[in-house]
């Protein structure tokens, strides 16, 4: 409210430290809770990472150092999870940019029923994704009684091992994320095309050449900022997700679709072997923020 | 704008097209979830059935063993505490801070803020190992609080922000009068902002309510016999026998139903919030 400058210098300044006293007192008790319950859990988490904390062996639970990271590195099941997370993410986002940009393209045009889409495509977006994973795992895909395996076998494709075989399980999980986060981006992009001016386009309609040149040279680079946008948000979800996995193929068959996430928690929780978990987990973190700085420098050099 | 938009393709073709993916669309993202609700309300035979059929004489009977059977009815009430609880809690502390961060001045008011941004992108499974450890020394395990707390870790970030973007909508001649009238600056917040804030408050609380109760990481670790919420109590019962199709549909449509009812009623406001924080970059 007080941001005029020259209605700054008229106020008092007993009335400015006013001001502060009640800014301070409106964030206090959020900040105190973020303290207490996000950024000193994350300082304990890098702590217990220089511990060997097993809960089935508590005898045994000392301070190891850097130990949990030498082992770590040697770790060939850490490899594959990094691995399967970096072609999780990357996979997950490029379909979700590209399949919402092309939707978003087509329906520049507004017409009468867009209600219903926005229903439709807004439905697996905020359905749990514990439901999500299990509903795909069972009358989705299951051979032959799962209603897209069924698809298959009538158009003539043949059954699927969608989540079956290693290399289609992976497949498979990418097409979940794919199909429940892709109306973010088609939502994102179709208010960003709607926003923009008129002008430009119509100069487009003249100058260039086709519908793709159009798109390329005129209709990107206006939308460029939510493309960048959306890669942020939905790269920082996919390093996140967890639940439709776990319940689509509990990172099986073997460690097909063992993200980082689901191997930390199996270490974790199922192994209880908590230091370990702690400095898989810590790795995480350190992938996540570098990630965000990354995205943080690009946003403001192409902005 | 949308209409100065032309295609190459002759203008019969063009609405086909359009139209197609239009239907293909609405296909692709809502009949999954319409199957769900179909497949719930089948008898067990008639799940199995192959061609799958689409006329039935619809049973209640799934949901009847759901809810007595597999003790889903506690899931969903814990749910129901737990959500409600984590969007209360979450609005009475997020709410002031996002009003605070928006429309106050006080030193490290930017650093603050993005210490609340740093947070919601903390990865859950690196928040919940030591959460776990310390639950568990203080006997939180399994109890309302410890899950609301660690609820509040998802949503008092994002609800800090969306409260910021709301209330630095509101325009600066609504105070600007009150400062003239002598109000006090909690007055300001109480009785001038926040009453043109409710629909910002609305949809920060349905977002709070939606990520609570279809939160999965949290409640299964920390969550047992006395609190399991039901995205927990369906897996696990799946998990048990994986061909029980209809009870497991029927949990599924109750865990789905407040989400898509709450989606029905407000989705204009719930696009607008999803794609505010995007657009506006």
């Amino acid at each position: 409210m007080f941001k005029g400058a020259d209605g700054g210098k008229r106020l008092r300044p007993a009335y400015i430290r006013k001001q502060e006293r009640f800014g301070f007192a409106m964030i206090t008790p959020s900040m105190i809770f973020l303290f207490i319950m996000a950024a000193f859990p994350l300082i304990m988490l890098i702590v217990m990472s220089g511990f060997r904390i097993d809960l089935t062996y508590p005898a045994g639970n000392r301070w190891v150092g850097l130990g949990n990271y030498v082992e770590m590195m040697r770790d060939p099941r850490f490899r594959h999870a990094i691995q399967i997370t970096a072609i999780y993410t990357f996979s997950t986002v490029l379909l979700q940019i590209v399949t919402g940009l092309a939707m978003a393209m087509a329906f520049l045009k507004s017409f009468r029923g867009q209600g219903i889409l926005r229903v439709s495509v807004l439905l697996p977006m905020i359905l749990a994704p514990v439901v999500v994973g299990l509903a795909f795992r069972t009358m989705i895909m299951t051979p032959e009684y799962g209603i897209l395996d069924y698809l298959f076998i009538i158009v003539g494709l043949g059954s699927k091992p969608w989540l079956v075989a290693p290399n289609w399980a992976l497949f498979s999980v990418i097409i979940i994320h794919t199909w429940q986060w892709t109306p973010f981006a088609f939502l994102v992009f179709l208010a960003s095309l709607h926003a923009l001016p008129p002008d430009p386009l119509e100069a487009a309609q003249l100058d260039a050449r086709n519908a793709w040149q159009r798109f390329r040279h005129v209709i990107l680079p206006m939308i460029r900022p939510a493309v960048v946008i959306v890669i942020i948000f939905r790269t920082m979800i996919a390093l996140r997700a967890f639940a439709a996995i776990f319940s689509a193929t509990g990172g099986g068959p073997g460690t097909a679709t063992e993200i980082l996430n689901l191997y930390t928690y199996r270490e974790s929780f199922n192994s209880l072997n908590l230091g370990y978990g702690a400095a898989l987990g810590t790795s995480l973190l350190v992938i996540t923020v570098v990630i965000s700085v990354i995205f943080f420098r690009m946003r403001q050099s192409r902005m | 704008m949308a209409h100065h938009m032309k295609s190459k393709w002759p203008i019969f073709l063009r609405p086909v097209m359009v139209r197609s993916l239009y239907v293909l669309m609405i296909l692709v993202w809502a009949f999954p979830v319409l199957w769900v609700i179909l497949t719930s309300l089948k008898n067990r035979t008639e799940i199995f059935t192959l061609p799958p059929t689409i006329i039935f004489r619809p049973t209640i009977e799934h949901y009847i063993e759901a809810l007595l059977a597999h003790d889903i009815l506690k899931g969903i009430f814990n749910s129901l505490i737990v959500a409600c609880g984590a969007t209360l809690i979450t609005l009475l502390i997020a709410v002031p801070a996002g009003y605070a961060f928006s429309r106050v001045r006080f030193p490290f008011r930017t650093r603050l803020s993005f210490f609340a941004l740093l947070a919601q992108m903390a990865p859950p499974i690196g928040l919940i190992i030591p959460c776990f450890l310390f639950l568990s020394r203080f006997r939180m395990l399994d109890t309302y609080v410890g899950l609301i707390a660690v609820h509040m870790t998802l949503t008092v970030p994002f609800s800090i922000w969306l409260m910021i973007t709301y209330f630095q909508d509101l325009p600066p001649s609504l105070e600007e009068a009150a400062i003239m009238d002598g109000v006090s600056l909690f007055n300001m917040f109480l009785k001038v902002a926040l009453p043109n804030a409710w629909g910002g408050v609305g949809v920060t609380a349905i977002f709070a309510f939606i990520e609570s109760w279809n939160e999965f990481l949290y409640a299964v670790v920390l969550t047992g016999s006395r609190t399991k919420t039901a995205p927990v109590a369906i897996f696990g019962f799946l998990a048990a026998e994986e061909s029980r199709w209809g009870p497991f549909t029927a949990t599924g449509v109750l865990i789905m139903a407040p989400v898509i009812m709450i989606a029905l009623v407000a989705q204009g406001q719930i696009v607008k919030g999803m794609t505010m924080g995007a657009t506006k970059g």
